[in-house]
């Protein structure tokens, strides 16, 4: 981690990244989602990213060592797009009307060529006559390309201390 | 207790008809609070309960908190290595002992008057003891409550509030060996690890229990993780696999066409190394179990549900799911995964991704089913109090001609649930809850032969 050099950028490698970019992409990512969009969200990430939502109990530990509510690589990430895109989806289909609200970014130099970004969410989700409220913490590894940002790994950490009743993850969080 | 002056509850809560083949069961048993109220009664405070895994609380000293049947416990090891479950309520005035989720702790204070307890639950310090003049006898009667009963079987640990219900082993019957069989999967046993899945489903309980044991709906709900498995070059197949019932309300279904399981059964998604230790790992187990056990243990992938509250779904890999139910119309969650505790790191982290991508509320697969029990929970408001006969009534008969003919019941079909169903009004005891007519078999096939 190393401080912005001159207000508000960060440099990874060569290039110069605002916050205002790093917040662009995710706003633009959040109306992606809200539009059901799955084919652009997927064009979002960088081949053999990742997408993980850490149990309620997360502390720090390893995917890969600990149990999780979603651990997708790259094929996982694909299917999911695929299965969420299908009539067959039947947890998203009809699919959730989702309202996020994302804030609180944060933007730090991760290596030679990606940025770590940390921000708050909230995402309000309608469905079935329910309106469940979703709050937490987004910790991204954004790839920096000639083409813009891409998602390296795409985390979303729940404020919760459970999922509420009828909160399931079936829809992007 | 019962209200008997409510007239919906006086019509039966399942009605076999043995003429027709058919089984119904009652939809007030998914929505009654009054049904919830005598279940918490006649069932959670009566029978043993999955607590918790001993692995949870490794070390002495460890422990979690946890609401069962609606009762906050803490369940530790004392400084002993004993393992141990208490009410988690100050015995003074009834405070919440520990607030804390889980954690390591020799000692236990209340923060209200810091009475302090012993992880054996002893007296350790009462401020200003003098004060109470009944001296050491006060001191003794103001020990922790431990929940009645405790027992272990194969690191699975249950409780019971009745402090008069019968061994565990007995309670438990033909389940108690599979739950061995999980134990011996892997040398040096299995553990669970952090990464608790802890969610809630508008739903009854039992809606999630006869999901799980329900191999009729894994093709249309699931569409989609069947296209995932397809697509990687495995074909799920529903044919020659059974549901059996254990007894005493506890029931499994074989489902081994439905997926692969790591170390166990090798597809082709979980890549070529994994074939190669799941080869020898086969042929460990053949070497350390013989054969034949080995086959069980090894070849056929388990749903196992212990009854009331503890499913074990022994698919893709294995995960504990225990059942919490809140209200008649909501159930808490939880999930655990139980691993092999010697597992190389490529051999976990496939294990941790696979599990999760069907299994869990972010999987690719259980946001159905829980889309199916909170879509039954709605729909079955269309026929309350419906005064038309029979229509506030689910459908459960498939299969039971094989009943009559004492044939084994298809996992396809709905045994498993009949036999669930039928343990359940027994054990409710609601005064008439079941209704048979026409000719009813002399008895159910009941377990399993495998020797």
């Amino acid at each position: 981690m190393t401080l912005a050099n001159s207000y508000g950028t960060t440099t990874v490698g060569a290039r110069a990244v605002s916050r205002p970019e790093v917040e662009d992409f995710l706003y633009a990512e959040a109306d992606i989602l809200d539009a059901w969009r799955y084919d652009d969200w997927l064009a979002l990430f960088e081949e053999g990213a990742r997408y993980e939502i850490p149990t309620t109990d997360y502390r720090r530990w390893s995917p890969h060592e600990s149990g999780s509510f979603v651990n997708d690589d790259w094929d996982l990430l694909r299917a999911r797009v695929k299965r969420l895109k299908s009539r067959k989806a039947h947890a998203e289909n009809p699919p959730s009307r989702t309202h996020r609200l994302v804030s609180n970014v944060r933007v730090f130099e991760e290596s030679t060529d990606a940025l770590r970004v940390t921000a708050s969410f909230v995402v309000h989700r309608a469905r079935d006559g329910q309106f469940d409220t979703y709050v937490g913490r987004y910790e991204h590894l954004l790839a920096v390309t000639d083409d813009g940002l891409r998602f390296r790994l795409r985390r979303s950490i729940l404020g919760h201390e459970a999922l509420p009743a009828g909160a399931r993850l079936s829809f992007i969080l | 207790m019962w209200d008997a002056s409510q007239p919906k509850a006086t019509a039966p809560m399942i009605v076999e008809d043995w003429d027709r083949l058919t089984f119904r069961v009652n939809r007030e048993a998914y929505r009654s609070e009054g049904i919830f109220a005598r279940e918490r009664e006649a069932i959670w405070s009566r029978h043993w309960l999955y607590l918790g895994h001993e692995t949870e609380i490794a070390n002495p000293n460890d422990f979690v908190v946890r609401t069962l049947a609606g009762r906050p416990l803490i369940f530790c090891r004392d400084s002993t290595g004993e393992v141990r479950a208490f009410l988690n309520s100050c015995p003074h005035r009834g405070t919440v002992l520990c607030r804390e989720t889980q954690g390591s702790s020799k000692l236990f204070q209340c923060f209200y008057h810091a009475w302090t307890f012993r992880n054996t639950g002893d007296v350790a310090a009462i401020p200003d003891e003098q004060a109470y003049q009944a001296g050491e006898d006060f001191r003794a009667a103001m020990r922790l409550r431990a929940v009645p009963q405790l027992a272990s079987h194969e690191g699975f640990v249950f409780v019971s509030f009745n402090p008069d219900v019968r061994p565990l082993l007995d309670h438990l019957g033909e389940a108690a060996d599979y739950l061995t069989m999980i134990e011996e999967q892997h040398v040096g046993g299995m553990q669970t690890l952090p990464g608790v899945q802890l969610y809630s489903v508008r739903g009854n309980w039992k809606l999630a229990v006869e999901n799980a044991m329900d191999g009729y709906h894994f093709s249309p709900t699931h569409n989609t993780f069947v296209g995932y498995l397809r697509e990687s070059g495995y074909a799920v197949t529903d044919d020659d696999q059974y549901a059996y019932n254990l007894g005493n309300g506890h029931s499994l279904l074989v489902l081994t066409g439905h997926g692969g399981r790591i170390s166990m059964i090798w597809e082709p998604r979980f890549g070529a190394d994994e074939r190669v230790r799941t080869q020898a790992h086969r042929a460990e187990m053949a070497e350390r179990l013989g054969e034949r056990r080995a086959h069980y243990v090894a070849d056929e992938s388990h749903i196992l549900y212990v009854f009331p509250n503890l499913l074990l779904f022994d698919i893709e890999g294995l995960s504990i799911r225990q059942l919490e139910p809140v209200a008649a119309e909501q159930t808490d969650v939880r999930a655990w995964q139980l691993v092999p505790r010697d597992e190389e790191p490529a051999a976990r982290a496939l294990r941790m991704k696979t599990v999760v991508s069907f299994v869990g509320p972010g999987g690719l697969a259980t946001p159905d089913d829980i889309e199916a029990y909170e879509a039954v929970q709605r729909g079955i408001d269309a026929t309350a109090g419906d005064a038309r006969s029979g229509l506030d009534y689910s459908d459960m008969s498939r299969g039971m001609l094989d009943e009559v003919k004492g044939v084994q019941g298809r996992s396809i079909d709905e045994g498993a649930m009949r036999g669930f169903w039928r343990r359940w009004v027994d054990a409710v005891g609601i005064p008439d809850g079941l209704h048979s007519s026409g000719e009813r078999p002399a008895s159910f096939l009941e377990g399993r032969e495998m020797r």
